[in-house]
């Protein structure tokens, strides 16, 4: 791919975390094609690198190569804590722990290259908040309740299975207010995203000056619903009903054992 | 109070609002009711401060006279199952319960489905009504339909649920019950009923574009906000022009993951994801019970899902009967509030 025309004004080295924690000069402050490398992506590369190949030999291993169904189980029950054999649940654990890792490392790659760009933070701040679903998932609720087998199984249909054994696990999961606080901000992303991508989609161009255009979207709104958000004040929006959304799916999944055991039941005192 | 809402003097006259064109003519309604003034508690949240006019126009007012019906039989619906009681209707809102009549006639009477077929209607016509003036005033504000065709696709969704389906199984029952846990019921049995809906190919995609929505907000938010001081946010004038912040936005991205989109083109994605969960799941609910009576068996038989154990196959070419509806409960009876 080409670069874009004016991307050499800003393929600058320097400015990286590594520079300026360790000091001196980053030997991985370049790019290859599109990609910014520097230290977290070689971090992230060599983790992801491992974790595929841990995959691909585990399910070797299985035997299932449907990509529907190859499916890494956690590890049994009686593996408490503790680390399990390779194809009882230790290849479940490599690949959990080269995930988290390739996670955290692609956030502070994002990092750097918003320093880079001397933009704000918001982007691997996000990607930081959807990593914590993952985390606790995965990591925070199997530690609160004692068993790694309480971590999601990796494959497409296998971790539906989960999902689904999971809401009856605690009765209804439509019970658990959290998840319906949760579902609620995904419709709601969704209508607004609709909103958002319908206003621009639909004005872009209608006009030599953007100004009218804007005017346009703004004398809509209030025509329509009363009331326009703006062109900043969407994007505001729009950022913290996922900043919700998210928050409140780690609430919904982190309560439901440690805390609760059903939800039903939860309601009955009021 | 004078520093929270304060008169409009300072904000320029609405550029198309200066010369209205036939459209409004032509709307018996066609006037803009209430002042505008600025809430400026919603400056701290940095959005914008103007609240009002709003457009009345003939669909607009059919939408909301149609909406108002429906909500005071909601109400009434509501009142006759509390006993005639608001302190009771309030205490047990949440498990209110209005339910859909046996049969695809009409119900016999109000609570054996009348409430659920007049609140049911009346919310039809609200919507649909809403969409007319969706239409109408994008015309007036020459917009292309974008936004009519979200809107005509979430309809699509709910008439998938509450006309379609139930014309297919052959009974209103099998749509919601209308209330705060009638309906969370109803997408509990309705997945149970069918074998599991995570097994169904729509559903899985709608729950892709419908998490992918949230990701998008979550990227497309963030990467306006991170740029804004430079000017992206801007998004109409971007398209013709890019500028500092844009360029940041597309190169950030770019250097991420290898791909970028332009500010024309991230809406293209927005809209289609956003549009994508309805569309996707109306296909679900329209297949199910069409394309299988049982989505783990189809999923079983495709491959797409390994066979947990032992599986009796005979109940699959049966089509299961819809739980026995809720409407079957004594007239005016309350859920026990627990112990």
């Amino acid at each position: 791919m080409a670069d874009l025309p004016f991307e050499s004004v800003y393929r600058k080295r320097g400015n990286t975390l590594f520079a300026s924690i360790l000091g001196g000069a980053d030997p991985f402050d370049f790019w290859a094609g599109p990609f910014y490398v520097g230290l977290f992506g070689v971090i992230a590369m060599l983790a992801i690198v491992v974790g595929v190949a841990t995959l691909f030999i585990a399910v070797g291993q299985y035997g299932d190569w449907d990509l529907w169904r190859a499916n890494i189980p956690s590890p049994g029950r009686q593996y408490g804590l503790g680390g399990a054999p390779f194809l009882q649940g230790g290849a479940w654990q490599i690949v959990v722990i080269c995930a988290t890792i390739s996670f955290f490392a692609w956030m502070l790659r994002e990092v750097d290259i918003c320093r880079k760009l001397e933009m704000g933070f918001h982007i691997p701040a996000m990607y930081g908040l959807a990593v914590s679903a993952w985390v606790v998932l995965q990591i925070l609720r199997p530690l609160v309740m004692g068993c790694w087998c309480e971590g999601f199984d990796l494959s497409f249909t296998g971790h539906l299975t989960w999902v689904s054994n999971t809401g009856f696990r605690y009765m209804n999961f439509y019970a658990n207010p959290f998840h319906a606080w949760a579902v609620l901000g995904f419709f709601l992303t969704a209508m607004v995203l609709a909103m958002h991508g319908g206003a621009i989609l639909g004005t872009y161009n209608t006009d030599k000056d953007p100004n009218v255009e804007m005017r346009r979207e703004d004398s809509f709104w209030r025509d329509y619903v009363g009331y326009s958000i703006g062109e900043y004040g969407i994007h505001r929006l729009g950022f913290y009903l996922a900043v919700f959304t998210l928050i409140m799916s780690d609430l919904c999944i982190f309560t439901s054992g440690p805390l609760v055991t059903d939800w039903v039941q939860f309601w009955h005192p009021f | 109070m004078a520093t929270i809402i304060s008169k409009l003097p300072e904000l320029p006259e609405p550029l198309e609002d200066a010369e209205p064109n036939d459209l409004d003519n032509n709307d018996a309604l066609g006037i803009r009711v209430g002042i505008p003034f600025r809430l400026e508690l919603l400056r701290d949240f940095k959005i914008d401060t103007q609240v009002g006019t709003i457009w009345l126009g003939t669909w607009g007012v059919v939408s909301a006279f149609a909406f108002g019906i429906g909500l005071l039989v909601t109400l009434l619906a509501g009142l006759d199952q509390a006993g005639g009681s608001f302190l009771i209707l309030v205490k047990y809102y949440a498990n209110l319960n209005t339910a859909p009549p046996d049969g695809l006639g009409l119900a016999h009477s109000l609570r054996g489905g009348g409430y659920w077929q007049i609140i049911t209607l009346f919310w039809a016509i609200s919507t649909l009504a809403w969409a007319g003036r969706c239409f109408e005033r994008l015309r007036r504000h020459k917009w292309r339909p974008y936004l009519l065709f979200a809107w005509l696709s979430a309809i699509f969704l709910t008439a998938c649920i509450w006309v379609f389906h139930p014309l297919i199984i052959g009974s209103w029952a099998d749509a919601p019950a209308l209330g705060l846990n009638s309906d969370l019921q109803w997408a509990q049995n309705f997945s149970v009923l069918w074998g599991n809906l995570y097994y169904n190919p729509f559903h899985q995609l709608a729950i892709f574009f419908l998490f992918g929505s949230t990701m998008l907000w979550g990227m497309h938010g963030a990467t306006i906000l991170a740029t804004s001081s430079e000017g992206s946010h801007h998004e109409d004038a971007e398209i013709k022009n890019l500028t500092s912040g844009s360029q940041k936005a597309m190169l950030f991205w770019r250097w991420t993951m290898g791909f970028n989109a332009f500010p024309k083109s991230i809406h293209d994605w927005l809209w289609w994801f956003a549009v994508g969960v309805v569309l996707s799941s109306g296909l679900g609910i329209l297949s199910t019970g069409v394309i299988t009576n049982n989505w783990y068996a189809w999923g079983v038989d495709h491959g797409t899902v390994k066979q947990y154990g032992e599986m009796t196959r005979s109940f699959i070419n049966q089509r299961p009967q819809p739980m026995p509806p809720m409407s079957q409960a004594p007239a005016g009876y309350i859920p026990a509030p627990g112990k």
